[in-house]
């Protein structure tokens, strides 16, 4: 007997004419944000690439990646590769055919019968791939440099750096892990895993259909965040427009930020909130009724070292980035019997010295450093989105 | 709709990354004659395979079980030999297994079900007189590097226990890894024995403590308390199942499909057992067993070889390449005959190190699937 040929929709649509409904009426909605009923499927072509101005999943696996290849042609195969099979995870497809029994599949099957649940692949390319190996070092733009030092940096090599990074945002977890998962294997011999990083819960809105998520520290932060509805601010702070291989992409910051959660935790709710610079249970400025109030720094209520006081982009002169982050825990520190959680911040923006400018005023002054440390650390910049049939770096390698 | 377009494309691009090659046609069902297809349902009272008499050639086993809560395998077995099985296959759940099948009888075999044991019948059937020339002469092949390593084990593991017997403590320990080398070699081929693996090659916690015999019980007594003194009748009863090994193996005829496999289960040894350093956790030598392993899988790739260079030229060319990878990954830490012990590396060491078993063990994943194949 055959082994019956299995495809994601197959299943989705064997399962009744509503889930395929819901399945292929996500292809209708608008790109960015994708059908929200968590099933919807977020187009993988376009201008920009996906999962940067999407509504913001709830669930994220991000992974940096070493190229072990030495030739060009081989980095080149790889992000086709990699396009390609992201195009169609992001469809709800199976990477490929499971129906050769005497070999392994060549999809590892955990996302079978699940929907696309809007996942998001966003591939990018960190400085380190710029040196003699691929040619590419006449290509490095600029500021795709190692971020500089900055204060609150604990930073541990193994959770830092990258020649690529993949970004898997969705609203399923096991849909994001088979995303990551499935192009380790299919890089293997041409990359290797550098480091990775599961988010469980998303920190940030980046629709105004949204409502504002509570950290880990239980506030609601990044409720000014740029959203995917302003396309002015995305473009002012976004997008890269200068002509080149990155017009139209835009560069990633990821930083992983362990929350210190035990002396948190012992801190009264009044310095709590004077830390943070809102009211816990609202997320209304200090001194406000209702959380989009606007913020009026003049405010004296408002510490001066304030979270909320000096990431403002008033303070920082008009300096905004997208923030797309997520919690994390990576279960307990076992040298310190501790829980080892906190905040992987991502942020896109056109330039990384926005990142730089904004970490060197809040490492140093945020009331916030008590509670915190930057243990990890990556910056890529991300291409241009594609074509049908195009591929992620191909205006840079193509 | 996109998804059948989308469909080919995707395929046809990974197989390229994946060194299948790009001709096109898919990995499975070859021939036009191709693969028997053969089912076994696992019921609580058996395991008859449909259809239970088919001929000669390349065959896959579909398992699935239904319901039977006692039984989560099915082995094809000739003798007591096994040929192919599906492991781990609770109710509810299916798994297959590919061999090829020469005439003769056979049984599938289903530990816990009423009847355990059910027959089945192969006619002889032609095989195309190309592929069964080729196929020859990788059995050929591979056989002649089993009864070569299987007579270095007798040999090298005489010396051993002679060392032992003669209570030379420092002989003992030298010739404790040469005498394991030919056995790491030829591992997957001593675990198709059932019992025979766990009596010359068990950890402590593998089996129950008065049943622990073979190398490790006398490596640790070796290694933590220094001393030959109560290793005897260990070492008896390892010289006499090595010998054992060797006998059984003269019998052994293993298809290309299984010399194929084990190159991978051998590769697998290596990121479960070796590179872990569980495996020589007294006498830290792992990295020599680790080589042992690699230098067994590609003699078993070896002895295929010919045929995945006839298909898929571009799948052996980068199976070599990432061969030769593993060995240049394995030269810095060579020290005389051997290596540094397990414990002198470090984390990044032996992360390397597996990530370039992981990129060798995903091509050489697929060469099964090239040789069984008609």
């Amino acid at each position: 007997m055959a082994a019956p040929r299995l495809t994601r929709r197959g299943l989705i649509a064997g399962a009744g004419a509503v889930g395929a409904g819901i399945a292929l009426g996500g292809v209708e909605l608008d790109r960015a944000l994708g059908d929200s009923s968590g099933s919807g499927q977020v187009p993988f072509d376009g201008a920009h690439q996906a999962g940067i101005a999407t509504a913001a999943q709830d669930r994220l696996h991000f992974a940096a990646f070493d190229v072990t290849a030495d030739r060009r042609a081989d980095l080149r195969d790889l992000l086709r590769v990699w396009t390609e099979a992201a195009r169609r995870m992001t469809a709800g497809d199976l990477v490929g055919e499971v129906d050769a029994l005497p070999a392994p599949p060549v999809d590892t099957g955990e996302a079978l019968g699940l929907p696309p649940s809007r996942l998001t692949v966003t591939l990018g390319l960190g400085p380190s791939l710029f040196d003699d190996r691929f040619g590419l070092a006449s290509r490095r733009l600029v500021a795709l440099a190692e971020l500089p030092p900055l204060p609150g940096d604990e930073l541990e090599p193994n959770r830092s750096g990258g020649d690529l990074c993949v970004q898997a945002c969705a609203d399923d977890p096991q849909v994001v892990f088979h995303a990551v998962r499935n192009l380790a294997r299919i890089g293997r011999g041409a990359v290797v895993m550098r480091w990775s990083q599961l988010g469980f819960g998303r920190t940030s809105t980046t629709s105004r259909s949204q409502t504002t998520p509570r950290n880990l520290m239980g506030f609601k932060d990044g409720t000014n965040n740029i959203k995917l509805e302003d396309g002015d601010a995305l473009d002012r702070h976004v997008w890269a427009d200068a002509p080149g291989w990155l017009r139209g992409g835009t560069y990633l910051v990821a930083r992983r930020i362990r929350m210190l959660i035990e002396v948190w935790d012992r801190a009264a709710l009044s310095d709590q909130e004077a830390t943070i610079g809102r009211v816990k249970e609202s997320g209304a400025l200090l001194g406000e009724q209702r959380e989009f109030d606007p913020v009026d720094l003049s405010s004296k209520r408002i510490p001066a070292d304030a979270h909320v006081r000096l990431a403002a982009p008033s303070t920082n002169g008009g300096i905004k980035i997208l923030r797309r982050g997520y919690s994390f825990t990576d279960g307990m520190d076992e040298r310190l019997g501790q829980l080892d959680a906190g905040l992987f911040f991502i942020s896109f923006q056109r330039d990384p010295a926005a990142f730089v400018e904004l970490q060197r005023r809040l490492g140093s002054t945020d009331a916030l450093n008590e509670y915190i440390v930057h243990t990890g650390s990556g910056l890529f910049a991300v291409p241009p989105g594609t074509t049908p049939g195009g591929y992620v770096g191909q205006t840079l390698l193509g | 709709m996109r998804n059948a377009l989308g469909f080919a494309g995707g395929l046809s691009a990974l197989l390229l990354l994946a060194g299948c090659g790009s001709s096109g046609q898919s990995g499975g069902a070859g021939s036009s004659s191709g693969p028997r297809k053969i089912s076994v349902t696992i019921t609580p009272a058996g395991c008859k395979a449909k259809p239970s008499k088919v001929s000669a050639g390349p065959a896959t086993f579909s398992v699935t079980n239904d319901g039977a809560d006692r039984v989560s395998e099915v082995e094809l077995q000739s003798g007591n030999k096994i040929l192919g099985e599906a492991e781990g296959v609770p109710p509810g759940l299916s798994g297959s297994f590919s061999v090829t099948l020469h005439e003769g009888t056979f049984e599938t075999y289903c530990p816990g079900a009423d009847q355990e044991r059910w027959p089945f019948v192969v006619d002889g059937g032609p095989l195309a007189a190309g592929t069964s020339k080729a196929a020859a002469a990788a059995v050929g092949r591979y056989r002649t590097y089993l009864e070569a390593q299987t007579a270095t084990l007798v040999a090298r593991t005489r010396a051993f226990t002679d060392a032992i017997r003669a209570g030379r403590l420092a002989d003992a320990k030298r010739l404790y890894v040469p005498a394991r080398i030919p056995y790491e070699r030829i591992e997957p081929v001593a675990e198709s024995f059932g019992s025979l693996d766990p009596a010359i090659d068990a950890r402590a916690g593998d089996v129950p403590a008065a049943q622990w015999t073979g190398f490790h019980p006398m490596e640790k007594t070796l290694w933590i308390k220094g001393t030959t003194r109560g290793l005897g009748s260990l070492a008896e009863r390892l010289q006499a199942d090595v010998r054992d090994l060797q006998r059984r193996v003269r019998r052994v005829k293993p298809e290309p499909a299984q010399i194929a496999n084990g190159s991978v289960e051998l590769l697998g040894e290596v990121s479960k057992s070796k590179i872990t350093g569980e495996e020589e956790r007294y006498s830290h030598t792992d990295l020599d067993d680790f080589e042992a392993n690699v230098d067994g899988s590609e003699a078993a790739y070896e002895s295929v070889r010919h045929i995945v260079a006839a298909r898929k030229p571009a799948l052996a060319a980068r199976i070599d390449r990432r061969f030769d990878a593993v060995h240049r990954a394995l030269a810095p830490y060579r020290r005389g005959a051997g290596f540094v012990t397990y414990t002198a590396l470090t984390a990044a060491d032996t992360r390397k190190l597996s990530q370039t078993i992981d990129a060798l063990a995903e091509p050489l994943s697929h060469v099964g699937s090239i040789v069984v194949t008609g």
